[in-house]
């Protein structure tokens, strides 16, 4: 079927209108000069040159991925066993964790952030750790959804009751039979926390702020210095994402096309 | 004593009592057949008897044990549900050999077993496949291979058949019934469907709102009904008050209870001996088949009657018919 050409011209837009932005920042990146000119007066890598030899760059980005990477594996191991055990031994408990997901909603960052520093600066905790735990409280919608929505499309309960009845134990039945069929979705929803929290910038920056410098408080703080690195940083972290969202989709559609297949 | 007993059990879901005060017993190499109308509690029992849901009271005993606080798993029950409830991250084998591998047998034993079984059931080159790559009837075979491998005391097979198309459903009712017989295997079935139960057991309890309505092997189930409930739900009985049997039959001194049961294929054109004689119009004629179906009225009152098909004999709607039947086939209902 011949589509007509105006469908052809409001993608285009659209596309442009979402696409200028990011090329912009991309040739800014690369660009020796770009302030009098259409286009820049030049390309150089010395942007990526200068962040990639700059240590702070690179501790801030290990510290991002150690920040997202613990909060998200504590989030997996404490909430996958946790809600597979609600939705299916305990459903009326469920109503409290749709509340608990509600408020994560509802609760500004800031709001958050100062309740926490009020109830956490006194004592010995550090901050940082104040910070995983928020980090862990604010996934549970993500982890919730994909783990419950992965339970009920393979009828975990009937597949728990027919491995009992098996000889396997509970534990054995979850490891070994629960487990491997929700695998693709607790990987899309750990995946998805991860990126959200790799790019979270309130309550780090509050909670830890100059101890603890992550990539985003490390991009607030050069883009009063230089454009260009700036540009190179969200072009770097732009990157990273694009190759999460692949996984992501990679795995959702895998799930949907029955995998092994 | 009996292979396995239930006594005494009661159950109930939200102050609603379910199961009332339930006594059965099945011997062993015996096929039992629940069977209810849905909401009747039998698959409630069925999961009691499993170990997956715990009854207020009674005691179940599986060969001279008593298993009512055993966990699901070291009961040795095999199960079957109307879902399969294949696991679909491993293959038909692995499927197959999961008990085995739970009860931690060698690996070459594993293996023999399992190829065993999948001769029985009948699935030999889908080794291989995936849950989800076979049809409604193969995932079924599956699911009892995988039940009936790790040799379990009793069989327990809940309504197994009822997603499945009409062809299918019979085809692995034969291949249940030669199997359970060939292994000799406890087993008990759950339906709703009284032909599937008519034709694979050995022994049928008919379960209505959480009580037995009657117990008995099929034929005589089918052939004497012991109440209107039975009579209603088995086949399509004519059931007849006193005072309509009256009518129909104009002889009043024989019928002293409030019901009566006819089947519909006990009326027949030759003159019987003894019998009763009935005349009437011919009404709502319906060819179904092998059996033709119509309504015969008489004195205001209809029956059902069914006979084979004959070509050769034409009825006609409001033609005037005489049909006989046999005393003993007009069952008094308490």
């Amino acid at each position: 079927m011949k589509r007509p050409l105006y469908h052809y011209f409001m993608i285009g837009a659209v596309v442009l209108y979402l696409f200028v932005p990011i090329l912009a920042t991309l040739i800014y990146s690369f660009a020796t000069q770009w302030h009098k000119t259409i286009l820049p007066e030049g390309l150089t890598l010395g942007w990526y040159r200068d962040l990639f030899g700059d240590v702070r760059f690179l501790e801030a980005l290990g510290r991002s991925l150690l920040l997202s990477f613990s909060a998200t594996a504590l989030g997996l191991v404490v909430m996958v066993p946790t809600i597979f055990s609600i939705v299916l031994y305990a459903p009326k408990l469920e109503k409290f964790i749709q509340m608990l997901i509600v408020m994560t909603y509802a609760m500004p960052g800031v709001i958050i952030a100062v309740g926490l520093i009020r109830a956490y600066s006194g004592s010995r905790i550090p901050m940082i750790l104040v910070t995983v735990g928020a980090y862990f409280v604010g996934i549970l919608p993500y982890m919730y959804q994909g783990t419950r929505n992965s339970l009920r499309n393979i009828h975990a309960e009937s597949l728990m009751e027919a491995a009992e009845m098996l000889g396997a134990s509970r534990f054995t039945a979850f490891s070994k039979v629960i487990i491997p069929n929700i695998l693709s979705g607790i990987i899309v929803s750990s995946l998805l926390s991860f990126s959200i929290l790799f790019g979270e910038f309130v309550l780090v920056n509050l909670l830890a702020g100059g101890h603890f410098e992550t990539i985003q408080t490390y991009l607030y703080q050069k883009l009063n210095t230089s454009g260009h690195i700036a540009s190179a940083i969200v072009v770097c972290y732009f990157l990273l994402i694009c190759v999460l969202s692949t996984i992501i989709v990679r795995v959702t559609r895998s799930k949907k096309g029955g995998g092994g297949r | 004593m009996s292979y396995v007993t239930i006594e005494n059990i009661n159950k109930s879901f939200n102050d609603q009592q379910v199961l009332h005060n339930l006594n059965l017993a099945f011997e062993e190499g015996e096929f039992v057949t629940l069977l209810g109308p849905s909401g009747c509690g039998k698959s409630t029992l069925l999961r009691i008897l499993a170990g997956l849901t715990t009854p207020e009271a009674g005691i179940i005993k599986i060969d001279g044990k008593d298993v009512t606080n055993v966990k699901p798993k070291d009961r040795k029950v095999g199960m079957v549900f109307q879902s399969y409830a294949l696991f679909p991250n491993m293959t038909v084998e692995e499927n197959i050999a999961f008990g085995l591998k739970m009860q931690k047998m060698n690996k070459e034993v594993i293996a023999k077993k399992v190829s065993r079984m999948i001769e029985l059931v009948e699935l030999k080159g889908k080794e291989k496949a995936y849950p989800r790559e076979l049809s409604g009837g193969q995932q079924q075979r599956v699911a009892l291979a995988r039940s009936l491998v790790t040799e379990p005391k009793v069989l327990l097979l809940d309504e197994p058949l009822s997603a499945l198309d009409a062809q299918i459903r019979k085809n692995l009712q034969k291949l249940l019934r030669s199997l359970q017989q060939e292994l000799n295997m406890t087993t008990v079935l759950v339906t709703h469907d009284q032909e599937e139960a008519m034709a694979v057991s050995d022994r049928i309890y008919i379960l209505n709102a959480g009580h037995i309505a009657q117990e008995g092997k099929p034929h005589d189930i089918y052939t004497r009904p012991a109440n209107e409930f039975v009579a209603r739900f088995i086949g399509n009985y004519n059931v007849l008050t006193k005072k309509q049997i009256s009518l129909l039959i104009k002889d009043e001194s024989q019928f002293t209870h409030d019901l009566y049961a006819v089947r519909p294929e006990a009326f027949g054109s030759e003159f019987i001996m003894d019998g009763y004689k009935i005349s009437g119009k011919v009404q709502n004629i319906m060819p179904l088949g092998n059996i033709t179906r119509y309504e015969i009225v008489s004195g205001g009152v209809a029956v059902t009657v069914e006979h084979l098909h004959k070509s050769y004999e034409k009825l006609q709607e409001n033609e005037l018919k005489t049909l006989y039947i046999n005393k003993e086939d007009v069952i008094p209902l308490t």
